[in-house]
């Protein structure tokens, strides 16, 4: 009973273990900056409990946005451990029903999901003890642990059916999940969690469609711009061919528009939706700054910290290629870190989109912050994917990049608008920062190149 | 010419090879035998820079695989046992990737001659990740040798091959200049076309014998490789 349950729960702790082993001192970096952010999160609410604030974020805002996350989470793992799992051919060619291989993975990722939930919910509500904050509420923590294992049910439909020659059958769950956003009742999801259920298991049931269409061989035919290239242009042209490939550029452009219009139209609107009348004149005002500066910081995430670290964590099987060839280190990330120029241009339409509601004016400040986060984002996550090169990203090098960046940009932003109140023409000023960036972005380039020399030689 | 001087290499606790010394010299065609796990595929990638070691010396035609890693890679051409290639590109595109940073001059004839020796020319505008693993292998082959490498390293170089792919393969080694190591497992193989074979054995070398003696000796290789098993106490 329940072996592929435990081989993969043992293939993703083993995995984890051996990456903490490797690297202790980082992975004690990525625990502290998980624990402080979940010790920061459980001050702000002190905070806020205390000033007698509401900003109107009810009970129900946070158990959609934690409901959000996991359906994300294992819609991913899901892919990751079934849908495009080499390794599986192996136990679904056993005398074992497939469906219940299937089933057994499900379960896997479930209790995954679980454990995360639990560490996580357990360690925010010990924080909030500390600070004196009453934590009794079971029912509703009830009702949060069974919105996850809802949410698990349905990305796992969600991720199978999108994988499915038959994409339609996502309908189904996406109707669901519509309902449940909709309906914004916690209690809902919870009294839906059979219908959930029912979704999950009339994936598995089709679930051997997409495992079969996705490993199935589409014989793709391209004759477009061979050529000779020196080395540095011959790494650019086979990154932004594979970004190209892979649509991801598309999902860039798409992931800028979106962010531009909905950070915009808080930025208009953002007062009024969250900030109670009473005090809206008093605290109001950081609002829309806010919104710009979460807009860029999505936009950065997604179409400059994910391809940087990328770069180097994707090459986990073809690491003989880079190793064997005679090219010097430097040139290697040279070449690969100027693909994400490509990448860049795909975050430029953030500006126009948000400008609809912020006005001209603000177009330089949008520009250069966005200039200046991309480039820290790059700056940041190239050390980390190089120390990693080879390896799969797991979910704690991802979180601690995206705080450490957050951090930054955060005091990045207060020193901006700083400069922006005490400068008459800032504009000379952002050069000078963007250049001063740029030298920063030289030496991590060539701080990523020693490490990957050293991962080689300090093997001896 | 590849000179392996007392390396020791381990994975953690397991010790792959230890104190191991070779000297590959020129127009030979040097074959490593040894069963699964001896250590075989690790010497080869010693060799081409691509694992590091805990200790000894490599050197590719006299530069040192550490201190002068571009150099002795630049006479390297190396063929994976397991040739993992980037699946978006077509089979053309990686081969010209591939040449660039081995900043190959004539690419297009080379690429061109090989593949067609290979009966791969017709498929190389697919993507590879659409590619059979005979198909794959030939990409492999094609982009390890279209440099005219002095030291040619293959790991199973006709595994999964079709006879007359593998005959052509073969030809190609007899003829070529140079030293050319094979990694196998294939008695057949080394019959055909090795000098010298050496064998080895839980991380060590535990005979080094030219490959006509030990057919006169023997009948066959893999008559030779049982006895050379049996004589031994490792």
């Amino acid at each position: 009973m329940f072996e592929t349950t435990r081989i993969v729960l043992i293939e993703n702790s083993r995995s984890l273990l051996s990456k903490i082993r490797e690297s202790p001192i980082l992975y004690l970096i990525f625990t502290g900056t998980i624990l402080f952010s979940v010790f920061v999160f459980a001050y702000a609410f002190f905070f806020f409990v205390n000033i007698g604030i509401n900003l109107d974020i009810t009970l129900e805002d946070i158990f959609f946005t934690v409901f959000f996350l996991f359906l994300l989470k294992s819609g991913a793992d899901i892919y990751n451990n079934f849908v495009k799992s080499s390794s599986l051919s192996y136990s679904l060619s056993t005398q074992v029903n497939q469906k219940k291989t299937i089933a057994d993975i499900f379960i896997a990722v479930l209790l995954i999901e679980l454990m995360i939930w639990f560490s996580f919910s357990l360690l925010f509500l010990l924080s909030l003890m500390i600070f004196g904050i009453d934590i009794n509420y079971p029912v509703e923590y009830l009702y949060f642990t069974i919105g996850v294992i809802s949410s698990v049910c349905l990305g796992t439909a969600i991720s199978i059916f999108f994988f499915s020659p038959k994409r339609y059958r996502i309908i189904a769950p996406l109707i669901f999940l519509g309902f449940c956003f909709q309906l914004r009742q916690p209690l809902y999801v919870v009294l839906t969690l059979p219908l959930a259920i029912v979704h999950a298991t009339w994936s598995i049931k089709n679930s051997m469609d997409s495992h079969l269409f996705s490993k199935r061989k589409e014989r793709i035919k391209d004759k477009s711009n061979i050529k000779i290239r020196n080395p540095i242009k011959a790494f650019f042209h086979r990154e932004t061919t594979v970004l190209y490939r892979d649509k991801l550029l598309f999902s860039f452009i798409f992931t800028s528009i979106s962010t531009g219009l909905f950070s915009g139209y808080l930025f208009v609107n953002g007062d009024e939706i969250l900030i109670p009348e009473a005090i809206r004149s008093q605290i109001g005002g950081f609002l829309p700054s806010m919104f710009m500066f979460l807009g860029i910081y999505v936009v950065v995430m997604y179409t400059s910290v994910f391809p940087a670290l990328n770069l180097f964590l994707n090459e986990e099987k073809t690491m003989w290629i880079l190793r064997h060839i005679p090219v010097r280190n430097e040139n290697i990330i040279f070449g690969k870190v100027s693909s994400l120029s490509l990448c860049f241009i795909t975050a430029i339409p953030f500006i126009p989109y948000i400008m609809i509601f912020t006005g001209v004016d603000k177009l330089v400040f949008l520009a250069f912050f966005l200039v200046f986060s991309y480039i820290a984002g790059i700056i940041v996550s190239l050390p980390l994917g190089v120390k990693y090169v080879g390896k799969k990203s797991d979910i704690m090098l991802l979180y601690s990049v995206s705080m450490i960046l957050f951090v930054f940009l955060g005091i990045a932003s207060v020193v901006v608008n700083l400069i922006e109140s005490t400068f008459t023409y800032p504009i000379i000023i952002y050069v000078l920062i963007i250049l001063l960036e740029i030298i920063v972005l030289y030496i991590s380039i060539k701080i990523s190149s020693q490490i990957l020399s050293l991962k080689y030689k300090l093997n001896r | 010419m590849i000179s392996v001087n007392n390396v020791t290499k381990t994975y953690g606790k397991i010790i792959a090879l230890k104190n191991v010394s070779f000297k590959f010299d020129n127009s030979h065609v040097i074959a490593i035998m040894g069963e699964n796990g001896a250590g075989k595929t690790t010497l080869l990638k010693l060799c081409t820079g691509i694992l590091p070691f805990d200790s000894g010396e490599i050197t590719v035609d006299g530069y040192n695989i550490i201190n002068d890693s571009i150099k002795a890679r630049e006479q390297i051409g190396y063929l994976p046992e397991m040739p993992y290639m980037y699946e978006r590109l077509t089979g053309r595109e990686f081969l010209y990737y591939i040449a660039s940073l081995r900043k190959v001059t004539d690419a297009e004839d080379r690429i061109e001659e090989i593949t067609k020796m290979l009966g791969i020319n017709d498929f190389l505008d697919y993507e590879i990740g659409s590619y059979s693993k005979g198909m794959k292998q030939k990409i492999s082959v094609t982009s390890a040798i279209m440099h005219n490498p002095k030291n040619l390293l293959l790991d199973e170089p006709v595994y999964g091959l079709d006879p007359l792919t593998s005959r052509a393969i073969q030809d190609f080694i007899r003829n070529k200049k140079g030293s050319t190591i094979i990694a196998t497992h294939s008695s057949q193989l080394v019959e055909q076309i090795a000098d010298i074979v050496y064998v080895l054995m839980r991380g060590k070398v535990i005979q080094t014998s030219d490959v006509k003696n030990l057919l006169s000796k023997y009948g066959s290789i893999e008559e030779a490789y049982f006895h050379i098993k049996d004589e031994t106490n490792v």
